[in-house]
Order: structure tokens, then C-alpha cells, then sequence
């Protein structure tokens, strides 16, 4: 009888310390706002459901798929409550593997979009155009490959006894009202053999969705990519011709004078000419190829390529320190800090002058358990480095230093950590009968009669400062760290 | 010569009242309308009224997240924008927050302006009688619609204007401006779905497609990322945070 008791007590205490340490709970809404969190009970809010359980195991905050059966758009981990109240349908399916998501090639005029049938749908009625969609196409590059845009001609026809024209395409054309039309395909409205009072000009413009700048004539139609030394030549003003027939083609023609063959992957766009901006002005009219690339810390670099900051600690992993990826587009340098207290690392590799950089996960957790050199520094695994002379049998590091928050005291384990690089200095001195003092460290060599030996103390100190933000060390703004010891700094 | 010159200023004169008499009739729509002395159509007057609080209430939810009010935020150079996707675990994907983006949107701007297009209403009623109509009104509900390019407000209510024997009926009104917010969401539910699968989106895909975006990734120490969505040519703005496999500082807590 006494021992049972003994038990249940036993129990309820164990039951207690269970509840105090904290059981994960689905809350529906947090506090915060949030809406279907594994969480602390403390932290649901009370006016909604919560169970001490996970999410997933829940009806309500069972994660699926929500589909705007309107706007055909599929959205992946959403909690069922979530979507029906906000009117979706939910699927029991997190990353939309549903018949309804399936992706498909949408051929809207001249445009693709890679998106799911009833997207397709939508933007076939929002843009008043006949539904083109193709199951047979697998990818989205292959999907924006198979545009085909249709093909322009002249359409000629007669309006207050002048021969007009307008450069469009055949269907636009007839379905124009005009009077006497007549389309010639791939034809430029300045062609002599049409008779159109349409004429060639020294204008140029930029058309929407195009990168190159293109003529103009003087009835305001476009015509062939701007190429000067074509201005007055009849044949360049008779016919369409090819952006790979057009004045240096696979070049980006940046800054060109007489050149309007601008390609937006190879680093120009058609553009307004701006003093200060663009370098030189186009010979003919007011349109030049913009050069996209960008000038960072007085380097050059292209449009589209991403590089590496050398940020301020990050060559020693400074508390502190944290890595950078930056990024050149359309002119602009735009700056991608990757994850802080450098739990991401930036890498970079240089494929022909080109630089492509990335943020990545730095894998550095596991390096203190490797004790063969060859699983430390296997690359494909982890982020590691083997130092000959270790303390406490720790060898592996890791090669660039995690940070801690060692400022918060109850969250950080930067203690802990640091703690397996601590090693004590034993100087032993004895004075013989002659007075002379003879002294033995252990470990060996740490130091002598005259101290700690400072390279041995550098030494450990690299060991210590190599696990992340431990030893003696500055921060990445150069101030030196501090160590609250018997009330002193 | 007296007279030579009296009939030097009659040609003068006449020239000058002909000259007027032209530009009168070439540009009279537009001097009419200068002028404020013309009547407006009444979607015309609905869509002076209403366009500016239209366009102030969509870039209010724009640099928000969507919201006009936001819930659950991060705070951001003193913005708050909405949590799109959001966990408050480390290690794991995202829960969306917001699967309905787009008619969340246009809930929101709805609330927004409710009020004003009410005042709007009414004070075309009012502008109509003064000029000696007589006004019939049928009251019904409003909609905003995010579409490309444009931002539409479709007005149900339909107008009978009488005056002598002539009635006018206006069925519906629709009252538009250029936003290019539809282009906007269509792409923050492209990256959304990535951070809900992988954690992260890759700015650069979005920049290679859309020649004239610029994407903003700015990750933020506890884990939070923001995204900027800009559009180069319009500088319309979409911007909003998500939180998704996310890192904690060394191992994590102990």
C-alpha cells in the first residue's frame, strides 16, 4: 500500500515536471497572429483551438494544398482552416501533387506561361484570347521555347484616297474595317513595290517586350532593328529581317552609336538615351542599347553576375561577421546577406570571367565528432577543417566558425561549445640545492618559469576561436571583446 | 492712307476672330473640360473622385504584405509588413499564411475606400440635382478587381438621370487605374510556394524572366526574410516577409 503510493506520487511529479518543461502544442492562433504553429500552450491564443500535439496530427492545421479554383493558382503547406476560411479548396496534398496543379504549357498570343490549366483559362479570358494549352510540354524552358508569335506583314488599304498601311499581323489586319486591304506578310509598310505614303525616317523606338531599339516610319510603324549604315538602304527598309540577320548579332552592342541589336541576356536594353547614364548617343534617333552592367568598389561587372562580398571579419569569421552575396541586374547592385550568424556560407565560381555566387548551408555541426582527418575534410559532406595540434583530442574544426549569441545567456550554448577547447597549463617548479629553478609543464611546452609560453597560448587560442565565437577575439568592427571576471572587465 | 490703315486693322481683326473661331472648333471638347463648365459623364466624375484614394489604398497594402492592418508582421525599416508564410520553428518549411493573396487583396482595398466611394456617390447625386436633374439612384455593392496592368473598380449602382423628356441610364461604372500589382502578386505566390517548399527563392530566376523586376531579398538575423518586388519602369512596389527554414544562432537552444 505505502509502495503504491509511492508510485502515484511519483507519477504526479513526473507528470507535473513533464507540463512545466513544456509540451509542444498546435495552436490554430497564436498571440502573435499567427496561424497554425507548433508551439508553446502559453503562446496559443485562447479565443481559437489548440492541442498538445503536432499540427499534422490535427483536422484544422493539417498542412495540403489550397486552390483558387478562379485564379487556378495552387498553394503549397496550407493548413486546412486556412484556405476554406479564406474560400479555397484544400487538398490533402502539401506540395500540390493534385490532378488540378498539374502544370501544363499556356500559349497565350505570343507569350507562355508555365501554369496549371485553369490558370490558363484566366489569363486566356482576361486577355480576350483563344485557350492554347499543351500537356505535351514537360518544363518551363522548353514551354517558352515553343512561343511562336505571330507572323506581321503590311497590311496596305485606302483611307482619304491616300494608300495607308499599318504593320501587323494577317488576322489583325482583316479584322481592321478598313477599306481595299491587302496584307503582304513579313513586308515593311516603306517597301517601294506598296505604294503607301508610308516613308522611311531617322527615328528610332523602343517596343514593349523587346529589347532592341528598331526604326520607324513615318507612319509610325515599327520597322527592321536600327543598324545606321542601313538608314537610306531600300532593301533593309523592304523586308523583315531576323534579329540574327540584324547588325552584329550575340553581342550586346551596349553603348553602340550605330548599332540597335541590343540583347537584354547579354547584358543591354533599348533605352531613352540619358546624358550620364548611357556613354554614347545613337547616331539616328533617341533610343541607344543601355549597358546593364553594374560598377561595384570601382570593379566592373556584367549584368546578371552574382559575386561574393569580402565583407568586413569574414576572411576570420569575426563575431559578428556574416557573409554576402551581391547581385547585378539592369544596372542596380542589390546585396543578399545569407543567413546570419554565418549559418550560410557565399560561394562563388567563375565560369569564363563570368561570376556566379550563392548563399549555401554552412555544415559545420558534426566537425567536433570527426576524429579521422580524411571524414573531416570530406568536402561533399561537411564544412570542416583538420588542425595537427588539437586540445582534448579536438582536431576537426570548423573551417569557417559559427556564431553564437552569447550575449543572452539562457538561449546560448556558445558556453558549452567553447568549453570543449578549454585546456589548463600545469607549471611545476622546483628549486634544487644549488638555487637554481628547474620547471616542467604539462602539457608539455605550455610554458616555462617565466609564465604561460605565448605560443602555445596563440596556439590554443586558434583552436578555441576556431569552434565559432570563442577565445579571445574582436568583433568584426575591429573593438575587442571583454570578460566579465569578478566584476571587472 | 488713314483709310489704308483702317482697313489694315479690319483684316487684322478678322484674321485673328477667324483664328479663334478655328481653335474653338478643334479644341472645344478639351477647353470645355479646362474649364469646368462642361457636365460630366457620371463614370467620369465617379473616377476623378474616387482615383486618388484608390491609388492611396493600394499602395498602403502594397508595402504592407497585403494588409491593411497587419496581424501577424515584421517590422522593417518602421513598416510592418505581413508574414506571407511563416514558421516559428528552426529547421522548417513555412505555413502560408495568406493561400488567397489576390482576393485578400481586393477584400482589403474594398474596406479601404468603402467610405469614400460612398461620399463619392452621393455627392454626384448632389451635383446632378444642382444642375436641375432628376436623379434615381439604385444602391448596390462594389468590387475591386486586380487585373494586368490595372487596378478596377466595378460600381453596381445604376443611374437614371431625368431631365424635361430626356432620361439618361447608366447601367454600370468602372473606374480604373494603372497598377501593376496583379504582376506583382502572380510573382510573390511564385516565391511563396518556394519558401513553403525549399526555404528560399532564387531572385535571379524572376530577374531573368520578367526583364523589368527587381527582386529584393533581405534576410534578417532571426531567421525572417523580406522581399521587395519592384517594378523598374512603373516603381510599383510589393513587398513581405515570410519566415521559412529558418537558422538559429550556433546549435540552437538548449
Amino acid at each position: 500500500m505505502k509502495n503504491k503510493l509511492i508510485l502515484i506520487v511519483l507519477g504526479m511529479f513526473l507528470i507535473s515536471l513533464v507540463s512545466a518543461v513544456g509540451v509542444s502544442y498546435c495552436c490554430e492562433k497564436t498571440k502573435a497572429g499567427a496561424e497554425c504553429q507548433n508551439t508553446e500552450q502559453t503562446n496559443c491564443d485562447a479565443a481559437f483551438r489548440s492541442a498538445p500535439t503536432s499540427c499534422e496530427s490535427t483536422a484544422y492545421c493539417k498542412l495540403g494544398c489550397c486552390y483558387d479554383s478562379t485564379e487556378g493558382v495552387c498553394m503549397k503547406n496550407t493548413p486546412q482552416i486556412t484556405c476554406q476560411k479564406n474560400k479555397g479548396v484544400w487538398q490533402d496534398s502539401a506540395s500540390c501533387e493534385v490532378p488540378q496543379c498539374e502544370l501544363g504549357c499556356c500559349l497565350i498570343g505570343d507569350q507562355a506561361a508555365f501554369v496549371s490549366k485553369q490558370r490558363c483559362k484566366r489569363l486566356s479570358s482576361i486577355y480576350n484570347l483563344e485557350i492554347n494549352f499543351r500537356t505535351d510540354v514537360s518544363n518551363e524552358i522548353q514551354c517558352i521555347l515553343s512561343t511562336t508569335s505571330d507572323i506581321k506583314g503590311a497590311c496596305v488599304f485606302e483611307k482619304e484616297f491616300e494608300t495607308n498601311c499599318k504593320f501587323i499581323t494577317k488576322d489583325e489586319c482583316f479584322k481592321s474595317g478598313e477599306t481595299n486591304v491587302s496584307f503582304h506578310e513579313n513586308f515593311l509598310c516603306t517597301a517601294d513595290e506598296l505604294g503607301t505614303v508610308c516613308a522611311k525616317t531617322e527615328k528610332t523606338t523602343c517596343v514593349e517586350g523587346r529589347d532592341e531599339a528598331f526604326f520607324v516610319d513615318s507612319c509610325g510603324n515599327v520597322a527592321n532593328i536600327y543598324d545606321a549604315s542601313k538608314i537610306k538602304d531600300p532593301n533593309y527598309w523592304k523586308e523583315v529581317v531576323t534579329k540574327a540577320d540584324s547588325c552584329n548579332p550575340g553581342a550586346s552592342n551596349a553603348n553602340s552609336a550605330s548599332c540597335g541589336n541590343c540583347d537584354y541576356y547579354l547584358g543591354s536594353t533599348c533605352k531613352t538615351f540619358q546624358r550620364g547614364i548611357d556613354r554614347i548617343k545613337a547616331s539616328y534617333g533617341d533610343n541607344v542599347c543601355r549597358d546593364l552592367g553594374c560598377t561595384f568598389e570601382g570593379k566592373k561587372y556584367d549584368h546578371g553576375e552574382t559575386w561574393c562580398a569580402s565583407a568586413k571579419g569574414n576572411l576570420e569569421n569575426l563575431p559578428g561577421s556574416r557573409y554576402f552575396r551581391m547581385v547585378c541586374y539592369n544596372g542596380d547592385v542589390l546585396v543578399e546577406p545569407c543567413a546570419d550568424y554565418r549559418q550560410e556560407i557565399c560561394i562563388q565560381s567563375d565560369i569564363d570571367g563570368f561570376l556566379t555566387a550563392a548563399c549555401r548551408a554552412n555544415r559545420w555541426q558534426d566537425c567536433n565528432s570527426q576524429t579521422k582527418k580524411k571524414y573531416c575534410e570530406n568536402k561533399d559532406k561537411r564544412d570542416c577543417k583538420w588542425i595537427e595540434s588539437g586540445i582534448n583530442n579536438l582536431q576537426c574544426v570548423p573551417e569557417f566558425a559559427p556564431g553564437f549569441n552569447f550575449w543572452d545567456e539562457a538561449k546560448s550554448e556558445s558556453s558549452d561549445v567553447c568549453s570543449k577547447a578549454n585546456v589548463e597549463c600545469t607549471i611545476t617548479c622546483e628549486k634544487s640545492l644549488s638555487g637554481k629553478e628547474e620547471c616542467e609543464s604539462s602539457p608539455s611546452g605550455c610554458g616555462d618559469e617565466d609564465g604561460l609560453s605565448a605560443s602555445w597560448e596563440t596556439k590554443m587560442n586558434q583552436v578555441c576561436g576556431a569552434l565559432g565565437d570563442c577565445g579571445v577575439k574582436k568583433n568584426y568592427l575591429g573593438q575587442a571583446g571583454f570578460n566579465e571576471i569578478g566584476g571587472e572587465d | 492712307m488713314k483709310k489704308s490703315g483702317q482697313v489694315t486693322i479690319f483684316i487684322i481683326l478678322g484674321v485673328i476672330i477667324v483664328a479663334i473661331a478655328v481653335l474653338i472648333f478643334l479644341f472645344y471638347p478639351q477647353i470645355k473640360s479646362t474649364l469646368g463648365f462642361g457636365e460630366q459623364s457620371p463614370s467620369g466624375y465617379m473616377q476623378n473622385c474616387i482615383e486618388d484614394s484608390l491609388t492611396e489604398s493600394i499602395q498602403k497594402v502594397s508595402v504592407q504584405g497585403g494588409s491593411l492592418e497587419p496581424q501577424h508582421y515584421f517590422l522593417y525599416k518602421d513598416q510592418k509588413l505581413e508574414y506571407l508564410c511563416y514558421t516559428e520553428e528552426y529547421f522548417l518549411t513555412c505555413v502560408m499564411q495568406q493561400p488567397m493573396l489576390k482576393s485578400h487583396i481586393e477584400a482589403e482595398i474594398k474596406t479601404n475606400i468603402q467610405k469614400d466611394v460612398g461620399t463619392c456617390l452621393e455627392s454626384l447625386k448632389e451635383n446632378y440635382r444642382k444642375l436641375g436633374y432628376n436623379v434615381q439612384a439604385d444602391e448596390k455593392d462594389f468590387n475591386v478587381e486586380l487585373l494586368p496592368k490595372f487596378v478596377v473598380l466595378n460600381l453596381g449602382n445604376s443611374f437614371s438621370l431625368t431631365k424635361g423628356e430626356e432620361t439618361q441610364n447608366y447601367e454600370t461604372m468602372k473606374i480604373s487605374v494603372n497598377s501593376d500589382m496583379y504582376e506583382l502578386i502572380s510573382i510573390a505566390n511564385s516565391i511563396l510556394n518556394w519558401e513553403a517548399s525549399y526555404g528560399s527563392a532564387e531572385t535571379t530566376t524572376y530577374m531573368n524572366y520578367y526583364h523589368n523586376l527587381k527582386v529584393e531579398k533581405i534576410k534578417q538575423s532571426e531567421g525572417t526574410t523580406v522581399y521587395i518586388l519592384t517594378n523598374r519602369d512603373s516603381e510599383d512596389k510589393f513587398q513581405f516577409a515570410s519566415r521559412s527554414i529558418a537558422w538559429p544562432a550556433g546549435y540552437g537552444e538548449i
